[in-house]
């Protein structure tokens, strides 16, 4: 095998590795408990509406009583009389008759117009690569146990033969003082860092665009990334229906034979202006019944994030990896325009092969438009300029042009432009350009950047994103 | 016409007209109530507030049959007594934590056991054995109260002339009571409508 056979392995073993942890989001199984369509929460999904986000914050509930709206059948395993007689009687609660269960599947076909592009070279060349098309199943649950307890879950089958846990959460809401001010979640998951759903992109995977410091310079062979899913507790809640809230730990990234403990902890808080209140109370109905996802609303975020992570040192031994991450975003919406953007710094103190500081600049933006229901332009932009302490900075951007289309509220089709520009790239051991392993979009952007030897730019190609669930 | 056949018209009519007296001494009382949610709305009774015991006490019956209480709904009047069946292969308990709260114990099939509720209010019927099961015993202050049919319409007949609250239990949702008048022979209607 030629050291360019090598590396197009490399990258193109990079982009699976990278689609296989590409979560994601939608869960049939509450339009069937409520009986309601995806578009009571979904717009183009698994982007939320203003009610979806408050049915995410309020633990997969609808405002008021969550029970009331429920038209699935369900079983009592305890009725609601046996509260008044607790604790000489287990708390009761209830599944539904129907297991709570729905699937779906997605990948993404790429068009290579460049063969020397990122997308052409992980191709080997092909212009249409349609090798991913259906590249992951999921498997989904979703149920509530009583009105203040629900049950979440994701497993994730991937075309390569891995399967994943990627959520197993039971959320007990409501635990103490007014409604919605203090919920908690176990499990594994998402941590809370802003205030909307982690997959708020019409384009992207996910809202905040992810960079894997440690794994790009090969440092912490266990690498912990700012978003992803880990088994944790976090405390959330929305007061007053405005002000919402985060506090959590969790165990980061434990791979096999990865054995050494970590702790990571993270918070955040936000406020929201105008719209719908954060857990949808008191609702009164929108602007335009027409357009039930428009409002006019400014909400802002801060979050943090510290992480412990402890691996193998080269030379035998424990090394640590400790990461702080400061962050901000926000939202701003008028009628069905809507802007996200944020920023955060991430600083590892030992985040290269060499243990040396690494710190990490990463924003984003995100403008869209509902022109129709079933049709949302959309541009989307990430960035990222990395600083190794001794070492050239990396300077990556990203900019995605694309639509997203409801071809049914439950068939999606999204169709993403990638134009790129990089510099700094580190080298592997070979001296081949080191995979990309960043970005909200995992069929695409910011997957693969330009070698470093390449041209800075490049127009990336075109990424068909298909996914359908039911 | 023969003489019995005379004696057997006459009876007649005097228990006819009997009973049109005793129709016209009472009034009816009929409504139809919404419910928010709807699936709700089979666990609710309307009844009259402060209303005197109607007649002597009354024995009625609540099943076990295919783990479910049958019937779901059971209005009776204070002072009245309660038997419960089981029907069921299974061991069964009556139970309800509810006001003075009782245990009648477990039972096998074809056993029975019997209580008197001499409180007004309303008793969530539980199975210890069986979690799931679920029904209501609703103990009215008289005779004219009435659980809703599967539309929601209820009618209270045979009502003393007079001025009344006309209250309303569910199981999870409720509404003000409602003054009514009724007068001899009359029917008023009163509807609700039952929210969080």
């Amino acid at each position: 095998m030629t050291n360019r056979s090598n590396a197009l392995a490399r990258l193109t073993a990079a982009a699976a590795v990278l689609a296989i942890a590409t979560p994601a989001a939608a869960i049939p199984a509450f339009a069937r408990k409520y009986g309601t369509s995806c578009l009571t929460c979904h717009t183009i999904y698994p982007k939320l509406n203003p009610f979806g986000e408050a049915f995410r914050r309020n633990g997969y509930r609808f405002p008021g009583v969550d029970s009331d709206y429920i038209k699935a059948d369900q079983i009592a395993l305890g009725q609601d009389a046996y509260k008044k007689s607790f604790p000489n009687s287990v708390w009761p609660d209830e599944i539904p008759a129907a297991v709570p269960l729905s699937i779906g599947f997605n990948g993404q076909a790429l068009v290579s117009p460049a063969k020397n592009s990122s997308f052409g070279r992980a191709s080997n060349g092909a212009i249409f690569s349609l090798q991913n098309l259906v590249q992951e199943g999921h498997i989904w649950a979703g149920a509530a146990l009583d009105d203040t307890t629900t049950v979440w879950g994701e497993i994730t089958f991937a075309n390569d033969g891995t399967i994943d846990v990627e959520h197993a959460q039971l959320l007990f809401s409501d635990l103490i003082g007014p409604k919605h001010a203090v919920n908690v979640v176990v499990g594994r998951g998402f941590p809370t860092l802003t205030q909307y759903g982690p997959h708020s992109s019409y384009i992207g995977d996910q809202l905040v665009t992810t960079v894997p410091v440690t794994g790009i310079y090969q440092g912490n062979p266990d690498p912990w990334t700012l978003v992803d899913n880990y088994d944790g507790l976090e405390v959330n809640g929305v007061v007053a229906g405005r002000l919402d809230y985060s506090l959590g730990v969790n165990a980061g990234k434990t791979l096999p034979g990865q054995t050494f403990a970590t702790d990571n902890f993270y918070g955040h808080v936000g406020y929201k202006l105008g719209g719908l209140r954060l857990d949808g109370e008191g609702a009164t109905g929108m602007p335009d019944p027409l357009h039930p996802w428009a409002e006019d609303a400014l909400g802002v975020f801060a979050f943090g994030y510290q992480s412990n992570s402890r691996f193998a040192g080269v030379g035998g031994g424990v090394q640590n990896d400790v990461a702080n991450v400061f962050g901000l975003g926000a939202r701003g919406q008028l009628g069905s325009a809507e802007l996200n953007v944020g920023w955060y710094a991430e600083r590892h103190d030992h985040g290269t092969a060499d243990y040396a500081p690494v710190t990490a600049q990463v924003y984003y933006a995100e403008l869209s438009y509902v022109l129709y229901p079933w049709m949302v332009p959309v541009l989307r932009v990430e960035g990222s300029s990395l600083h190794p302490e001794g070492g050239p900075t990396v300077e990556d951007l990203h900019v995605m042009p694309g639509v997203a289309f409801a071809i049914r509220p439950n068939v999606k089709l999204v169709t993403v432009f990638n134009f790129e520009r990089a510099s700094g790239f580190p080298a592997g051991a070979g001296g081949a350009a080191q995979a990309w392993q960043g970005g909200a979009s995992a069929w695409g952007p910011m997957q693969i950047a330009p070698g470093a030897t390449s041209n800075p730019s490049e127009f990336d190609g075109i990424s068909i994103f298909l996914a359908f669930a039911m | 016409m023969s003489t019995r056949t005379s004696l057997r018209s006459l009876a007649a009519a005097a228990l006819a007209l009997s009973g049109s007296v005793a129709l016209a001494a009472g009034g009816t009382i009929t409504g139809k109530v919404e419910s928010t949610p709807a699936k709700f709305l089979a666990e609710t009774v309307v009844y009259l507030e402060k209303a005197p015991p109607t007649g002597g006490a009354q024995s009625h019956a609540m099943d076990q049959r295919n783990m479910t209480f049958e019937p779901h709904l059971l209005v009776i009047q204070a002072g009245d007594s309660v038997k419960f069946l089981n029907h069921d292969s299974v061991v069964h308990n009556v139970y309800s934590p509810d006001n003075e709260g009782y245990n009648l114990g477990a039972f096998k099939q074809n056993e029975e056991r019997s209580y008197t509720f001499s409180s007004a209010g309303s008793y969530t019927q539980l199975c210890s054995i069986h979690p799931e099961m679920l029904g209501f015993i609703f103990v009215a202050p008289s005779r004219h109260a009435a659980a809703v049919d599967k539309a929601g319409g209820f009618t209270l007949r045979d009502v003393p002339p007079g001025t009344y609250k006309l209250a309303i239990w569910n199981s999870h949702l409720k509404a003000p009571a409602k003054d009514v008048t009724v007068t001899a022979g009359g029917t008023a209607t009163v509807n609700f409508s039952i929210k969080r």
